[in-house]
């Protein structure tokens, strides 16, 4: 009888969430659609001042990639739940927690990286400094993965119940508040000239205390939503 | 309740027992007391009408609901969840299976999580199983009695002692049921066990299978 080693686990699942996102490679559009369409049409409402836009860019750019993230967060564990995956993988000889993790990292993948790669696109179509998208870059790559961990929790708690959508998204502010807080204050900071280490540092201890916290929560959280 | 064992040479080990189950929703009762057990080599058919919880009992037994009275041993020993993972097999109403994912696709998760019984891969489960030509297609493609024999693959590759298995004949072609009969034969000659539930009059195994009633 030979069982299933953890890294053996961990592949399957990641490779499996990531080739159902790519079969559905019109959903992983979704967000980067949206974010391209909401800062477009930011010159469009504002006007093309270059002053104004600069200073906007940076908060416009991070709440626009938050947002576009809330879109795919819903449907996290909800396909895994309504076909009996979860139910399969909960009772499969591995730490639920560490496979929730994994598709939490294929989550992230499928949606918070492709919205990475154009934010320098879009931060440059409202004329961000070039030498502020390092910034801006590095506060995407900690805010990110940060909320989807976060959302995953919280996810977690509200896949019991119908219409979820909304419970999800009045929980998820209160969250979302610190995070914006620091990666904006980041870029701004690095606008500015000023020092932007310590508002990233911020993101990186949040981010580290979910990653060891989070699955657990989720764990605990979706074991609760099939025992009823 | 009637225990009338043909499925298996008596005496054998004692796996599960089972004694004064009872599970509530909202403090409803839903069955119970509840009394049985089950050994090596043994198949027994759980039996009750709609609601009378035979899916809950089977949903407690993989672990995925909370006992609230009553006391389950496994060996001797106190059921503890935990110790239960990976050697209990569960086919629910719901598959488990990814229908944009084939079905060669499914079962290389299965057995990426829940490893493999030796001897068996996903190719040679998938043609024993009846799926030959569909291995490489889509779950949501397959019909009904497919997608069920696609799950029921996971039973012929996966490594467990006991077998959970809700309504597995639905669905299925006359075929289908000697397949389930026959799995459910090979899995007790080799000392596993199993729980089926099934309602109406099923061409069951042969002989007299032990039955266990729930109380509606």
């Amino acid at each position: 009888m030979s069982h299933a080693t953890l890294a053996s686990a961990c592949a399957a699942v990641l490779r499996r969430d990531l080739t159902l996102a790519w079969r559905r490679r019109g959903d992983i559009a979704m967000p980067v659609l949206y974010a391209l369409i909401v800062i477009t049409l930011f010159p469009f409402a504002l006007g093309p001042e270059d002053a104004l836009l600069q200073r906007i860019a940076g908060g416009a750019v991070l709440v626009t990639m938050l947002l576009a993230m809330l879109l795919a967060l819903d449907a996290m564990f909800r396909g895994d739940i309504e076909d009996g995956s979860l139910e399969q993988l909960m009772m499969s000889p591995q730490p639920l927690a560490l496979m929730l993790g994994m598709k939490i990292l294929a989550h992230w993948v499928t949606t918070a990286l492709p919205l990475i790669v154009i934010a320098p696109l879009l931060a440059g179509m409202l004329h961000l400094p070039t030498a502020v998208m390092p910034v801006l870059v590095y506060a995407l790559l900690l805010a990110t993965p940060l909320l989807s961990l976060l959302g995953a929790v919280l996810v977690a708690l509200t896949a019991g119940s119908r219409r979820s959508g909304m419970l999800l998204a009045l929980m998820l502010l209160p969250l979302c508040v610190p995070v914006v807080i620091f990666a904006a204050g980041a870029v701004a900071a690095a606008q500015q000239g000023l020092p932007w280490l310590a508002p990233i540092a911020w993101l990186g201890a949040a981010l580290v205390m979910a990653l060891v916290l989070a699955p657990l929560a989720c764990a605990a959280a979706l074991r609760i939503a099939l025992d009823a | 309740m009637t225990a009338l064992s043909a499925t298996a040479p008596s005496p054998q080990k004692l796996l599960l027992e089972a004694r004064a189950l009872s599970f509530y929703r909202q403090d409803e009762p839903v069955f119970g007391p509840l009394d049985f057990c089950l050994h090596e080599g043994e198949v027994a058919l759980v039996e009750g009408d709609n609601g009378s919880g035979k899916t809950t009992l089977l949903r407690i037994l993989a672990g995925l609901l909370h006992l609230d009275e009553g006391e389950l041993r496994w060996r001797g020993q106190p059921w503890r969840r935990i110790e239960h993972l990976g050697d209990t097999l569960f086919l629910g109403h719901h598959l488990g299976l990814k229908s944009d994912l084939s079905a060669r696709e499914n079962l290389a998760v299965a057995a990426g999580t829940y490893g493999k019984r030796p001897g068996r891969d996903v190719t040679n489960v998938l043609n024993d199983i009846g799926l030959a030509g569909y291995e490489d297609e889509p779950v949501r493609r397959l019909s009904a009695g497919q997608k069920k024999r696609a799950a029921l693959a996971r039973l012929l590759l996966l490594p467990a002692t006991l077998w959970l298995l809700d309504e597995p004949y639905a669905n299925l072609d006359r075929t289908g049921i000697e397949l389930v009969n026959r799995l459910l034969l090979e899995h007790a000659a080799e000392g596993g066990a199993a729980l089926v539930t099934s309602h109406g009059a099923v061409s069951f195994l042969q002989g007299e299978p032990k039955r266990v009633r729930m109380h509606a």
